[in-house]
């Protein structure tokens, strides 16, 4: 079996602000990491691995710098990694990029499996997984809170707002994960000295067979007409006293001026 | 293509329900759109849920009736909104539930049109009758864009539930079209069974004003007790971070966050949780903050009101004592 798991590296806090200047996020200062819910994607393919010996491919698409989060992933159990890196690329939204990461799926060659986050932390759409599994032309199920593995098929739980549901899936399939579905594991030292001996591939666009009318900010129907900070509401960030009663003393005697905790409620 | 002047709502059905999301959605496209408003509603073949949505007054509803569809799986419902848009025309806008169901079918059927999407916004307005101005928040709500899709249609969207209100409107030029002949091509890769899920009688967390919340950090059995305790002298229901929803006690629904609840309480006391993006996602409407935490960088703190540097645990406890 061969799983593709894409993933995304986020800003580490997404307490991010704009830059009066240039009307664009400041990032400045700020560094990446692996988004949440790609680690249980990765997580949930390697608990796959684990059973049927899959082989696992960790694919993102970004900057030269972003193969630090591949590295990252080859050192969880990711056997190896694919870098998706061009200037063309730039500026696509969530339809050009899913056109590109499923052109490098297709590229790759005999994949079962394509598992990634149900969404990622800064920009919140959770579109990547259903588009690539267009693009793909294989079914999917996404928001899977738990994902079990037989022969040729996985069992998955997923959760609607009123409703539970268990699906049996053949593959090829896509997948997209919750925090529920597993516990990702920390990396181990050992792990990392090996990781630097397994491939990482990058690809620019012309080792793709794209069509670049689809791509970038050509290939990219929404256009961001502007971006604003709300009004953060300001906290107080008022430290209590260091021993515990005092700590509690003084909050509950601030709440009762406040009118904020009235015992009769 | 040929294009088709009307606004689009998909009307989300969980179980042989409609989701009442669907009729915010119906309110506010009527409030907003200069286009006739149509509802797209796909049931089972002896069902009549447009009974229901016909009280909030769209000025069309188009009925597919399918018994394969009603529990259909993403790829099947976009093969057949996909036909359905065939034969129609593109809408100029088409709007979902920002709800698993709408988030996983809305970007399906984007990319099958090749049109722009934009995931939960937080309000729609037009511009010059058909543009749909669109505002989303990103980054953990921390910005707010205003996304436009100039030259493609339908212009789609998937919107929160509980930003709109739904509002009953008679109106009598509603029109019910019924399609029970289209032709859906099926996915057999996917077998689903779904079933309802037993609804909680204890108060939900969304809705209740106080919250004593539980991280990680407060795992074990005493330290629940205590969080318990203290949740009860202050009529406070409990919330957990998502580690938390490992124990059987918890699920989904009790957690607060990103992939679980977002609350608006009064007052939320933070016990043991330090304070990771996918937690605080779901405090930002909290009114005052308190938190407990050992670590005195912890991130929480900088979205408290009032902070205690120390063990949670004792610190539930001394609360406990001093709400006496």
């Amino acid at each position: 079996m061969k799983i593709v798991v894409g993933i995304k590296q986020v800003p580490e806090t997404t307490n991010v602000k704009i830059n009066e200047k240039t009307k664009n996020i400041d990032r400045r200062g700020i560094s990446g990491v692996i988004n949440q819910y790609d680690r249980h994607a990765l997580e949930a393919a390697f608990e796959i691995k684990a059973k049927t010996g899959a082989e696992v491919i960790v694919m993102t698409m970004g900057p030269d710098d972003f193969v630090v989060s591949l590295q990252e992933a080859l050192a969880l159990g990711a056997d190896s990694a694919v870098l998706l890196s061009d200037r063309a690329f730039a500026g696509a939204d969530t339809l050009a990029t899913g056109y590109v990461l499923s052109e490098a799926i297709q590229k790759i060659g005999d994949v079962d499996l394509v598992i990634l986050g149900q969404q990622s932390v800064d920009a919140d759409t959770g579109q990547m997984g259903p588009i690539v599994a267009e693009f793909l032309g294989i079914s999917q199920v996404t928001y899977a809170s738990k994902i079990d593995v037989d022969n040729e098929s996985l069992h998955i739980k997923r959760y609607l707002e009123t409703v539970e549901q268990d699906i049996t899936a053949k593959l090829p399939v896509l997948l997209t994960v919750t925090d529920q579905a597993n516990e990702p594991k920390y990396v181990n030292v050992v792990e990392i000295a090996k990781s630097f001996e397994k491939p990482v591939t990058t690809w620019h666009a012309s080792d793709l067979n794209l069509d670049d009318d689809r791509v970038g900010q050509a290939g990219s129907p929404s256009v961001v007409r502007s971006i604003s900070s709300p009004e953060a509401v300001v906290k107080d960030n008022h430290k209590l006293a260091e021993n515990p009663q005092d700590a509690a003393d003084e909050l509950v005697k601030i709440l009762k001026e406040k009118n904020i905790l009235v015992e009769d409620k | 293509m040929e294009l088709l002047k009307e606004n689009w709502i998909f009307a989300e059905v969980d179980l042989n329900k409609v989701n009442p999301i669907t009729y915010q959605l119906i309110t506010k496209m009527n409030q907003i759109s200069n286009l006739p408003v149509t509802v797209v509603l796909i049931e089972g073949a002896s069902e009549s849920l447009e009974d229901d949505i016909k009280e909030y007054g769209p000025d069309k509803i188009i009925t597919i009736k399918n018994d394969q569809l009603s529990q259909g799986n993403d790829l099947e419902m976009t093969n057949a909104l996909d036909t359905l848009i065939e034969k129609t025309g593109r809408p100029n806008s088409f709007v979902f539930a920002a709800t698993v169901v709408g988030r996983s079918l809305a970007p399906r059927l984007q990319a099958r049109l090749r049109t722009g999407l934009t995931a939960d916004c937080l309000d729609l307005h037009f511009e010059d009758d058909d543009t749909l101005v669109q505002t989303k928040p990103s980054y953990g709500d921390n910005i707010m864009c205003e996304i436009v899709v100039p030259n493609h249609r339908p212009q789609m969207a998937t919107v929160r539930s509980n930003v709109f209100e739904a509002k009953k409107f008679n109106n009598p030029m509603t029109k019910v079209i019924n399609i029970t002949n289209l032709k859906v091509i099926s996915d057999q890769q996917l077998t689903i069974a779904s079933k309802a899920l037993p609804q909680k009688s204890a108060k939900s967390i969304n809705e209740a004003s106080r919250i004593v919340a539980i991280g990680r950090g407060d795992k074990t059995e005493e330290n629940l007790i205590n969080a318990k305790r203290l949740a009860d002298k202050m009529h406070a229901v409990i919330g957990v971070t998502r580690p938390l929803t490992d124990l059987e006690e918890f699920d989904i629904n009790d957690q607060i966050g990103q992939s679980g609840q977002s609350v608006s309480p009064e007052i939320l006391v933070n016990l043991g949780i330090s304070g990771a993006v996918q937690y605080t996602a779901g405090i930002s409407n909290a009114k005052t903050i308190v938190s407990a935490n050992t670590d005195k960088d912890a991130p929480i703190f900088k979205y408290s009101d009032y902070y205690f540097v120390g063990n949670a645990e004792e610190f539930s406890k001394a609360l406990e004592k001093a709400l006496q």
